[in-house]
């Protein structure tokens, strides 16, 4: 046999056994990936933030001979990215990272163009919903943030129907939910939660709530409410950290962003704070979510950076999971403990999204708010 | 081969005159601009997104999902453009017409703005004008004491100001140029028969000046029209929505049938109020009267009122250039963007990776994107500037001599197009139409190509805009005397239109080249991630909310395209006489 005839039938051989490998690596270990990865010597990721230059090094290292490649890019422009790529026959992303759950489900799950997967040993580790329909890597949060420089006793709001009265007309900050999916969300979750939203209306003001004509739920009664009170808007979570949480200020406005941007306030001089003694709840928190995409070129290196963004055993995730170990970010993992200076996921009052009871109402809520502006 | 010539002799006749070139322009603009637009109609059409079209025009939600934005756009469009063309004619008359002193000076910092992104522009506008209603830190003059309403911190009038700073040199650019070709002997005619400045200004200088002057407004109406930026971030506040940052927000939430709508309802709409302005101003007369001969004339002499001319010029200047560059510099250097001036560190430009700033992001210069990101950008600016040009000097040729007619006016209508869509939309666009295989043509997504033939097409109008002004100029005789003799169709654009026409080709191919190197929408959804472009690289800083490196990147890409500015003066000092004595 010739060299040229063996290097044939090997990848003649190579070829028919393609379907059974397929299917064999989903449960394979991180350590019998290895080998399959190294072959394959690249990984693009998708990701939707900035932090997976950090993974990206660590991933090198742990794993010398694969190339990690992270790619930076928001939820919407990474569906676009993939639905164009799939048109065009190209499979450039390995890995997908990314958020706005709702939205991804039906236009990239359903749609085949993203495929779950969770690695074997996460299969006791993470609650059945960070498995199914995708796996869930962290959970960040949209919720009541205040600054604690000028409250230094503590929120100076307990229920969230405080923002509708006077004292904080034009004092309630956030992003236009029509221009950023995860505030679009929060607005849905006031309106999911209408039963809660209407027996706070009732601990806060001893009424029931009455709901204006044509408004149908306490939810939406809220949101009503809160765009009469002169909410203000602005088109960034960093221009409503600055509002709120600038130091210096004597009647500082309250708002909704990310509780992991109190990591920036000794960087940027903000006292941000989270408000988590609020009635009903003080916002969301959702999950990030981590898949492997269609027809990846190099599934075994794909799954094994799925498998290293899980983190290693120890308390604290280790490397992979260190860039996504700050206050304000929770994992998914229940062996993870939460950042100490964060407030335990246990007693934080955020609701948690079920992303798809928030796409079947999404669109509506959105129309609702496109009417109040 | 010998029966070739007499074949194409005969067609040549046989033809209505200059038909085979209106085709042929008509199916290249029709491909790269109509083609794409076209593509996003017919997404609008399908049978799950044709209810987009009665919720966007008729339903409760059209008032603010339309109606209202459309107002504002128009309000700003209109606004601006008067506004850009009121001081970038003043600009380029004191520059090009008379004698006040730093003419030079004043003409490179009046075609700066233009290459300062707006939302520098905008930040620069709150850090002095902002109030207390975001909250936060409050802006300059607040903190001087002064109250600052809101109308005058957020919403149209601020929006109207920054966007006015920022296209004005556009219409500079243009008129001066323009301007720049009048002919002397006119003019000193006109003196030594005792005419006064006023008559020789109503009777000369505009009507020459005036297809530049409606270039311009139309540059400027279309770009205030079709800007994400300055209404984002000082409109938003108010709640006050143009249909850009509702095409925006739409796409954002997924909604993209409604807002492959709203675009193509501007686009409408914009093209409407483009043409009807065209028509006012000048559909009356045809001006033909540079000949290419003709040396400079005297400047106006300006008396006592050259220094308060100049202290207008320069302060005009200073508000628009020297200051949002100040403001981009400094927030490239200040740890904390709510106090720009102190505590400056070269970290974000040179540092190392410090776990306790910014979650350890290295300073720009250490981005392994860096050099690579700068060389693309670069190589596209220059193609695009060059594929840009001879497109834009066909179509302007094309236009300038056969002005009438159908196909002229489709072909007039359909260059200008791409300016009233938002970048993003016809990113989206393109790749809806070249993203997949078509016939024998492979897929160009994700291609430097695809980026090549978007950027050309998507800057179609500035090219065709300002050569347009200069060639109507170039007098028909020349041309008409030379097709006479039998030179061809290529032999007359090299050897009279080109050279007579060279200085506003210049001056767009200059305004491609900025544009393309800072332009983010348009390539955001083009490139792949592995031939990343420095506006790209901005962005993804600013999304993560690393302004200041976002800005190192910014000053970078500012640094390249006044370095491109002054290399083209002094390619051209030769043929800038308004800057000689």
């Amino acid at each position: 046999m010739t060299l040229k005839q063996v290097l044939l039938s090997t990848a003649a051989a190579g070829l028919l056994a393609m379907p059974a490998v397929a299917q064999d690596l989903d449960a394979m270990s991180a350590q019998e990936l290895l080998p399959l990865a190294q072959e394959e010597g690249t990984v693009t990721v998708y990701s939707f933030t900035s932090r997976i230059a950090a993974v990206e090094a660590a991933f090198e290292a742990r794993y010398p001979g694969i190339d990690l490649v992270g790619y930076d890019a928001s939820s919407t422009e990474q569906i676009a990215r993939l639905r164009a790529e799939s048109a065009a026959g190209i499979a450039s992303a390995d890995v997908v990272y990314i958020s706005d759950a709702p939205v991804v489900l039906s236009e990239l799950l359903e749609t085949g163009l993203i495929e779950a997967y969770v690695p074997p040993r996460m299969s006791d580790l993470l609650p059945k919903e960070f498995k199914s329909p995708l796996l869930a890597q962290r959970l960040s949060t949209k919720v009541l943030m205040y600054n604690e420089e000028a409250n230094p006793d503590g929120a100076p709001v307990d229920n969230l129907w405080d923002l509708t009265r006077d004292e904080w007309s034009g004092r309630v900050v956030m992003v236009d939910p029509l221009q950023r999916g995860d505030y679009l969300d929060l607005m849905v979750e006031f309106v999911l939660r209408s039963e809660e939203m209407a027996a706070a209306y009732e601990a806060e003001f001893g009424v029931p709530v009455t709901l204006d004509p044509g408004v149908e739920k306490a939810g939406i009664q809220f949101i009503t409410d809160l765009f009469a009170n002169d909410i203000v808007l602005v088109s960034s979570t960093d221009d409503v950290n600055a509002a709120i949480g600038s130091m210096g200020q004597s009647n500082p406005p309250v708002g909704f962003t990310s509780y992991s941007d109190r990591r920036d306030n000794e960087d940027e001089g903000w006292a941000l704070q989270v408000a988590n003694d609020v009635t009903p709840s003080n916002g969301i928190i959702f999950p990030a979510l981590l898949a492997l995409a269609a027809d990846a070129g190099h599934p075994a290196a794909a799954r094994l950076a799925i498998d290293f963004l899980m983190g290693d055993d120890s308390e604290t995730g280790g490397d992979g999971f260190a860039p996504f170990y700050v206050a304000g970010d929770y994992a998914t993992r229940t062996d993870i403990v939460s950042h100490p200076d964060a407030v335990p996921l246990k007693d934080f009052s955020a609701w948690r999204i079920v992303p798809a009871a928030t796409a079947e109402i999404r669109q509506d809520v959105a129309d609702t708010i496109l009417i109040l502006q | 081969m010998a029966n070739m010539t007499p074949l194409a002799e005969r067609l040549r006749y046989a033809i209505p005159q200059g038909l085979s070139l209106k085709i042929g322009v008509l199916l290249a603009v029709g491909a790269l601009i109509a083609g794409p637009l076209l593509r996003i109609l017919s997404e609008t059409l399908a049978p799950q997104t044709i209810a987009a079209w009665s919720d966007v025009v008729l339903s409760p939600l059209s008032r603010n999902l339309l109606w209202v934005p459309l107002s504002n756009t128009l309000v700003l469009g209109i606004g601006v453009a008067g506004g850009c063309v009121l001081i970038g004619g003043f600009l380029a008359w004191l520059v090009v017409m008379t004698d006040v002193p730093f003419r030079r000076t004043i003409g490179l910092l009046a075609t700066l703005p233009f290459m300062i992104p707006s939302f520098a522009t905008a930040l620069a506008w709150s850090s002095l004008f902002r109030n207390s209603r975001v909250g936060g830190q409050t802006g300059f003059l607040e903190a001087l004491g002064l109250a600052v309403p809101d109308w005058l911190s957020w919403g149209m009038v601020p929006t109207f100001i920054v966007l006015t700073a920022h296209y004005y040199s556009l219409a500079f650019t243009v008129i001066a140029a323009a301007l720049a070709t009048v002919n002397s002997d006119l003019v000193e005619a006109a003196q030594m028969t005792g005419a006064k400045r006023g008559r020789i200004f109503a009777g000369i200088i505009l009507p020459v000046a005036l297809p530049a002057i409606v270039s311009g407004a139309s540059l400027s109406f279309a770009g205030a029209v079709s800007n994400f930026a300055a209404p984002a971030l000082l409109g938003l506040p108010v709640r006050m929505q143009t249909m850009a940052t509702r095409l925006f927000g739409m796409i954002e939430i997924g909604q993209t049938a409604r807002g492959y709508v709203i675009a193509i309802l501007l686009i409408v709409v914009s093209a409407f109020f483009l043409w009807f302005g065209n028509k006012v101003i000048s559909g009356r007369q045809s001006y033909a009267t540079i000949t290419g001969k003709g040396g400079r004339a005297k400047r106006f002499e300006l008396g006592p009122v050259r220094l308060p001319l100049l202290a207008i010029g320069m302060t005009i200047c200073a508000l628009t250039t020297i200051v949002p560059v100040v403001v981009l510099i400094a927030s490239s250097l200040a740890p904390s963007s709510s106090a720009l001036f102190s505590n400056w560190t070269l970290h974000y430009w040179l540092g190392t990776s410090n776990p306790s700033i910014a979650h350890g992001q290295a300073g720009v210069l250490h981005n392994p994107f860096i050099v690579s990101a700068t060389a693309t950008t670069v190589s596209l600016g220059l193609v695009v500037a060059i594929t840009g040009s001879i497109l834009g000097l066909m179509v302007a040729f094309t236009l300038a001599r056969y002005r009438t007619g159908l196909v002229s006016g489709v072909i007039n209508q359909i260059a200008f197009l791409p300016l009233l869509v938002p970048g993003i939309a016809f990113g989206a666009a393109y790749i809806a139409l070249f993203g997949a295989p078509i016939g024998p043509f492979p897929a160009l997504y994700g291609t430097f190509t695809l980026l090549v033939i978007a950027g050309t097409a998507y800057l179609v109008p500035f090219s065709v805009q300002t050569g347009r002004a200069v060639i109507q100029q170039v007098s028909g005789d020349l041309e008409e005397s030379a097709r006479l003799t039998g030179a061809g169709f290529f032999r007359r654009l090299s050897a009279i239109t080109m050279p007579l026409a060279s200085r506003g080709l210049a001056a767009g191919a200059i305004i491609i080249f900025v544009k393309i190197m800072r332009d983010l929408s348009l390539v955001v959804l083009l490139f792949t991630p592995t031939t990343p472009v420095l506006s790209v690289l901005a962005y993804r800083y600013a999304s993560e909310g690393f302004t200041q490196f976002a800005n190192a990147i910014t000053v970078v890409i500012l640094v390249i395209s006044i370095a491109a500015t002054l290399l083209a003066n002094r390619l051209q000092t030769k043929s800038q006489p308004w800057l000689k004595n």
